[in-house]
């Protein structure tokens, strides 16, 4: 309940800090971008680690995915610099424009010739050599969506009907993005949904009676696919089928078993020989478990802790309320990602296929993560 | 503020999570993933050698390779197939089919191979394949004791014979070359190497002498062809020690070409009969008898008869109702006023049932017992047989009558063996033994010490039975042995074969008994003829093979005649 009280009081402006806060207008947060640059060239030397020796097996170049990663970064930087540039309120404007374009984009990921597929999940679209996932666009553009949305009727709030736009689209891209399938990125932008209107400062009422078809929804979309159930059980006893479900599992645990408290050292993982699949992307943690240990592990945390921290301080310090609930939205989705990807390689909940934003390979992840935040410089400089 | 501490309180859940899987599982998970991230080629440890009694090898080992390959780390299967079948004869489809099965993570291509296939191999330096060292072992005398050497698996597990008997100190241990792999067995750039070393096995010696053998081999070879035997045993031992010197079992097979695809054969032709299958001994047996009576009549038991009792010359004895004939008809003075030397030199049947009836079913059993019978001599070898003698509470008189001359019981011919060398070497009965000491890798030796097992009889008794047995080769049945200036001994045996509890007509076992020099017995040597075809008295078959056999000994050995 102080969480809930706290909110409605972060959703007002806050007069009386906003003397104190003027001193920031002007800096911004730097000190969250050095942090965020870091994570990313760190990025590169985990994937480098962890991908050197099965690039070097599949496409003769050790540095296949670092090379990748390194555009992405660079690229990465540009668009975080430039959105510190661009003053966030003119991001009102995109956001029809922004919803629109990813659910064109996740559409297109079933057009067969643009639409990539791999590991059985359709996830990518193509143009030439370079790729992209929608649905991490779709994540970010259902932030701003919903922020400008509420900012400008932020009345409705209050009633479930007023909730329903916000409602129906984030259902829209939950279904575009489960038929892919991808359930991780569906339960992302679900939490980031129940959050962002939690946040808005709608009634409990209202609030409660939203969460009953989410509750009703997780079982049946088990059900619905039988995969999933799957990887429940397998989540469950990772070792009734160790060839099998539960393969993905157990690599990822032998990594952080063999990490122990300190690590066995950089460079010095053992489950990077290929046995564990998705080192150098979704399951990039392990590695960094394995080789930087328990107490790595707590370092790297404090940097996020670090990230989402500066990030709802930038939310709470925002005068106005689409500042507010964009910068809170940018957050939770870094933040979201990071805990449901320490949970899964950790074994806390059923294996689901999400990149750590900043570290793990995959350039749209990387970019539109970066982006965002450039964009909460942005709100930070700002009054 | 809140907000804070709900995203504290969630990190908190994952360091305890990873804190749980890190730090409190962790040893159990790198013990489990142990499994998956080494490989281990086993370095097979040399088998150690088999040899005789003067350390002449009669097993040895011929280095070979044993190759093999990982289907995942084959980059070119189609190469490697054709490489592969080119080299060790193997179909190259096969090969083929197996590597594209990817079912299991190592094939073997082909074993005991030789070193020149492997220097071509290795010159070809294809990705996957890979080579170790085992052992092919490599029998010196081909069929020479095959049945008391034993052969191995092609793994090296001695399946039979001393090379099953004492396979565990042959085997040694294997070494390991430990290695650590990526996920489909190619070796990690940072792979650390364990090598752990084999340790080979140590070397047998035998109590064989393998030139006494050759001849026993050869006379085996010649009586068996002959005799039109449907088979013929050896053993020739060391009365002083129970060494067994020789041991010989015909049909043979040859050790390097062992028939392993035909089961019934193998198992036929690999079975040491002379110690593992028991006969009817017949008038062999009367050696026993003999000895029992003298070392009564000495002890002063007034049952036993003395050397010059003259026993009742009739051909029958009427025991328990039953008729017991002599096999001779006794006519024109034949077998009459013997004593028990005569009777031992003709063979005389009803004058051993006097002897056993006479001492009675406790005392002649007691000797029986100290003789070796109805137990295993203790021979260092798998599936010694028992015999078989009726047990002393359900012996009636009509059979201990017809055990007083080799019937009604059953005995190996190594049990035959040991209770004559007894009877003759003083009256001292060791356990028989193949080994004669263990060579160790580092060069130190352990001796066997030969066991005084029982004491059956005094020495004085032993060497008058010894001149009685050496007037039999003299004088009596056993003539054929008989070799000038060297004081053979011996006993004559032909016994019918019983076929489902009925006398089968015309099939016999001959044997013979014998021993030399009389006085001091250094060799003794048992031949049994199983069924020959013909002559099939004792005297004619089996005689005169003992007579080849010490003939050949006395010239290998270069003994000089007695004064």
């Amino acid at each position: 309940m102080k969480l809930f009280e706290n909110r409605k009081r972060a959703v007002r402006p806050l007069k009386s800090k906003s003397e104190k806060s003027a001193e920031y207008t002007k800096a911004g947060d730097i000190p969250l971008l050095i942090c965020v640059f870091l994570m990313a060239c760190f990025g590169c030397i985990m994937i480098y680690s962890a991908s050197s020796y099965a690039a070097e097996v599949q496409y003769g170049d050790k540095l296949y995915f670092v090379k990748k990663q390194l555009i992405g970064v660079a690229l990465g930087t540009a668009a975080m610099i430039g959105m510190c540039f661009v003053p966030y309120k003119k991001l009102m404007k995109f956001k029809y424009p922004a919803i629109i374009i990813a659910a064109i984009l996740l559409v297109l990921v079933f057009v067969p010739v643009i639409g990539i597929t791999n590991y059985g999940a359709t996830r990518w679209i193509g143009f030439g050599a370079f790729t992209l996932q929608p649905s991490e666009i779709a994540k970010y553009a259902y932030a701003l969506f919903v922020a400008a949305y509420f900012a400008k009727n932020h009345e409705k709030v209050k009633t479930v009907k007023g909730v329903l736009p916000v409602l129906g689209v984030g259902l829209l891209f939950c279904v575009l993005i489960i038929i892919e399938p991808n359930m991780s990125i569906t339960m992302c932008v679900g939490l980031l949904m129940l959050g962002l209107i939690f946040l808005s400062g709608t009634k409990l009422k209202t609030f409660l009676i939203i969460l009953i078809p989410f509750a009703v929804a997780i079982p049946v979309l088990i059900i619905l696919e039988p995969y999933r159930l799957k990887r429940l059980s397998a989540f469950i006893d990772p070792w009734a089928s160790p060839k099998g479900e539960g393969y993905q599992l157990i690599q990822s645990l032998y990594a952080l078993g063999n990490g122990g408290l300190f690590g066995t050292g950089l460079f010095k993982s053992t489950q990077k020989y290929r046995f564990l699949p998705f080192a150098e992307s979704d399951f990039i943690m392990a590695i960094m478990g394995e080789e930087l240990g328990f107490l790595g592990l707590i370092v790297f945390f404090l940097f996020c802790g670090f990230i989402i921290y500066r990030g709802f301080k930038i939310a709470r310090r925002c005068k106005d309320r689409f500042g507010f609930l964009l910068a809170s939205g940018f957050t939770m989705v870094y933040g979201i990602q990071v805990v449901i990807n320490a949970l899964v390689v950790s074994g806390a909940i059923p294996p689901t296929g999400l990149p750590l934003p900043l570290i793990s390979s995959g350039n749209t992840s990387l970019i539109i993560t970066m982006a965002s935040m450039g964009v909460l410089f942005n709100v930070s400089r700002q009054d | 503020m809140s907000v804070g501490l709900a995203i504290a309180f969630i990190f908190c859940l994952i360091f305890a999570r990873l804190f749980y899987v890190q730090i409190v599982w962790g040893k159990e998970l790198v013990y489990k993933a142990t499994d998956q991230w080494n490989r281990e080629i086993p370095v097979i440890a040399a088998r150690g050698v088999i040899s005789d009694r003067n350390g002449e090898i009669l097993a040895g080992n011929k280095t070979t390779y044993s190759v093999f390959l990982r289907p995942n780390a084959i980059e070119n299967d189609e190469y490697a197939s054709t490489v592969l079948g080119g080299l060790f004869s193997v179909d190259p489809a096969e090969i083929l089919k197996k590597i594209r099965a990817g079912k299991v993570s190592e094939v073997t291509v082909a074993r005991q191979v030789s070193k020149e296939s492997i220097e071509k191999l290795v010159s070809y330096d294809i990705a996957g394949v890979y080579y170790s060292r085992d052992n092919t072992r490599q029998y010196t005398y081909n069929d020479a004791l095959c049945q008391v050497l034993g052969f191995t698996s092609n793994d090296g597990l001695g399946l039979s014979g001393i090379e099953k008997f004492y396979n565990n100190m042959l085997s040694g241990t294997n070494g390991e070359i430990c290695y650590s792999t990526d996920i489909v067995g190619v070796e990690t750039e940072n792979s650390v190497v364990i090598y752990s070393e084999a340790k080979a096995g140590d070397e047998i010696r035998l109590t064989i002498d393998i030139d006494i053998q050759l001849s026993v081999e050869e006379a085996m070879r010649s009586v068996y062809q002959s005799s039109n035997a449907k088979s013929v045993s050896c053993i020739v031992l060391d009365p002083q020690n129970f060494d067994i010197l020789a041991l010989s079992n015909y049909p043979s097979y040859n050790l390097n070409e062992v028939p392993r695809d035909d089961k019934d054969t193998l198992n036929a032709l690999s079975r040491n009969s002379v110690v593992c299958d028991i006969y009817e001994p017949g008038s062999t047996f009367k050696v026993v008898t003999a000895a029992a009576d003298i070392e009564e009549y000495l002890r002063g038991n007034s049952g036993a008869f003395s050397n010059t009792h003259i026993f009742n010359g009739s051909r029958t004895r009427t025991v328990d109702g039953t008729k017991i004939k002599c096999w001779s008809d006794h006519s024109n003075g034949k077998h009459s006023n013997q004593t028990l030397a005569d009777a031992l030199n003709n063979s005389c049947n009803p004058c051993f049932t006097d002897i056993a009836l006479s001492l009675g079913k406790q005392t002649f059993y007691d000797y029986l017992t100290s003789f070796g019978f109805g137990n295993v001599t203790g021979l260092d070898f798998n599936g010694e047989a028992l015999g078989m003698l009726v047990p002393q509470s359900l012996v009636r008189d009509c059979d201990l009558a017809r055990i007083g001359f080799g019937q009604t019981v059953a005995v190996t011919g190594i049990q035959l063996a040991c209770a004559t060398a007894a009877a003759v070497n003083g009256g001292k009965y060791y356990t028989p033994h193949l080994l004669k000491s263990v060579v160790m890798v580092d060069g130190k030796t352990e001796e066997y010490r030969p066991v005084v097992k029982y004491n059956p009889i005094s020495e004085k008794a032993s060497s008058m039975l010894a001149s009685m047995l050496e007037g039999v080769v003299k004088e009596g049945s056993g003539k054929k042995a008989y070799i000038e200036g060297y004081k053979v001994g011996g006993k004559t045996g032909t016994a019918q074969k019983y076929e489902d509890g009925h006398i089968a007509s015309g099939k016999y076992v001959s044997s013979f008994v014998g021993f030399f020099p009389a006085d001091k017995p250094q060799y003794l040597a048992l031949i049994i003829v199983n069924e020959p075809e013909g002559t099939y008295y004792g005297s004619a078959v089996a005689a005169p093979v003992a007579k080849d056999i010490f003939e050949d000994i006395i010239r290998i050995k270069n003994l000089q005649p007695c004064e």
